[in-house]
């Protein structure tokens, strides 16, 4: 049975924190990310008749992300990317405990990112950041997983290079 | 570096199967040039997890996109009729008919019906025509056009209309036209012809025949459904 409307919103706000950090991966603000947030969750409410229930609501959304990016690259061809577009996320809750993640702030680490290859960029944008298994992200970009395991050792040879690590 | 790049950044995202989990395991405790590449790399996607914009407080024109931005109506319709199918499906046919609705389903909506409280209701001028007009009054009018009615195995008053190239079956509950089923129709035929049975979309079809009690009614009983105010009890 399907779920009712209410559950899926319900469900699709749960989801914003985790769309929210993607789009900034592979938009490289949180200006130009949020922008593809509000138009994947635009689009998968109003095609929410195409996703089968039962499957996974998240990947659906990712999916429909990644080619709204794609598209809306095309459709802008190519504008450049603002490095001065500024990631305002300020940390809320950072303390001691977190010192590792946080030794490489949040712009660096989008805009390091924003140097991959877009193709690389979508494979660390889920796997890496989004801690997709190798098997779901494949199948999401619709890639063999020999494809990805490469690409994604290439990105973390530039990111490691990009960063320091 | 012996050891395969690729299989090292397997192990770090744990995509190795459990045996070779733990020959790496053991591998780098034997070789610190290794155990510090991959030192390097958690780090690395510890860095990347952004966890900073998890934890952000999410922009409210996002949630509100969320909460209130226009949702599917096909979706929407096909839930319904998932959600209640005893009220509609009757027969053993319930899944090739559910099949032939969705799959018949217009692609916009019409504007005299509504969703209330999780049902379609008739609204404006189908309303009022599910409530006045006779099928058996035939005039060349434009506009909703009434198909036939019956009385369902409820005992409520239903009839069949048609608006624009839309077809679709209503049931009178509590002093409203609830609809049970909407699906696309031909072009609106010119003229005073009624819907005859022929006309009706398959689907619109089938669910009468699964739910009609006896015959529709002729002009004498239609007549007496609408002076009863269509509450079945004529």
């Amino acid at each position: 049975m399907d779920p009712s409307l209410e559950t899926i919103r319900q469900q699709i706000v749960q989801l914003l924190p985790r769309l929210r950090r993607y789009a900034i991966a592979l938009a490289g603000s949180t200006a130009d990310g949020d922008d593809l947030v509000q138009d994947t969750v635009e689009r998968a409410l109003k095609n929410l008749h195409a996703w089968e229930p039962g499957t996974r609501l998240d990947s659906w959304m990712f999916r429909i992300a990644k080619n709204r990016f794609i598209d809306n690259r095309r459709a802008a061809k190519r504008h450049p990317v603002s490095g001065s577009d500024v990631l305002e996320i300020t940390d809320v809750a950072h303390d001691g405990a977190r010192a590792m993640e946080a030794r490489l702030s949040l712009r660096s680490v989008s805009e390091a990112l924003q140097r991959l290859p877009e193709e690389q960029r979508h494979v660390v944008a889920l796997v890496l950041v989004d801690g997709l298994s190798y098997r779901d992200a494949a199948d999401l970009l619709e890639i063999p997983i020999g494809t990805l395991t490469s690409r994604i050792s290439r990105a973390r040879e530039s990111l490691a290079q990009a960063l320091g690590c | 570096m012996d050891e395969n790049r690729e299989t090292l950044n397997a192990f770090i995202d744990g995509e190795l199967p459990p045996k070779e989990m733990e020959r790496i395991s053991a591998l780098l405790a034997s070789r610190p040039d290794l155990g510090e590449y991959v030192d390097r790399q958690e780090q690395l996607r510890a860095s990347l997890r952004m966890e900073s914009v998890l934890r952000a407080p999410v922009p409210e024109r996002l949630l509100q996109t969320a909460k209130s931005a226009p949702a599917s109506w096909r979706w929407q319709l096909r839930s319904r009729l998932a959600r209640h199918p005893a009220r509609w499906l009757l027969s053993a046919a319930a899944t090739a008919l559910a099949a032939g609705l969705i799959v018949g389903i217009l692609t916009r909506p019409i504007n005299d019906i509504v969703m209330s409280d999780g049902q379609m209701m008739a609204q404006g001028a189908l309303r009022q025509i599910l409530n006045t007009k006779l099928a058996s009054a035939r005039h060349a009018s434009t506009g909703p056009q009434i198909g036939i009615s019956f009385r369902d195995r409820t005992g409520s008053d239903c009839r069949t209309f048609k608006v624009g190239e839309t077809a679709g079956l209503a049931c009178h509950s509590s002093g409203n036209w609830v609809v049970r089923a909407v699906a696309a129709s031909g072009p609106e035929a010119p003229g005073p012809y009624r819907m005859a049975g022929s006309e009706m979309p398959e689907a619109i079809r089938r669910l009468v025949e699964g739910s009609i009690v006896g015959a529709p009614y002729d002009a004498a009983a239609e007549a007496r459904a609408r002076a009863a105010g269509w509450s079945g009890q004529h």
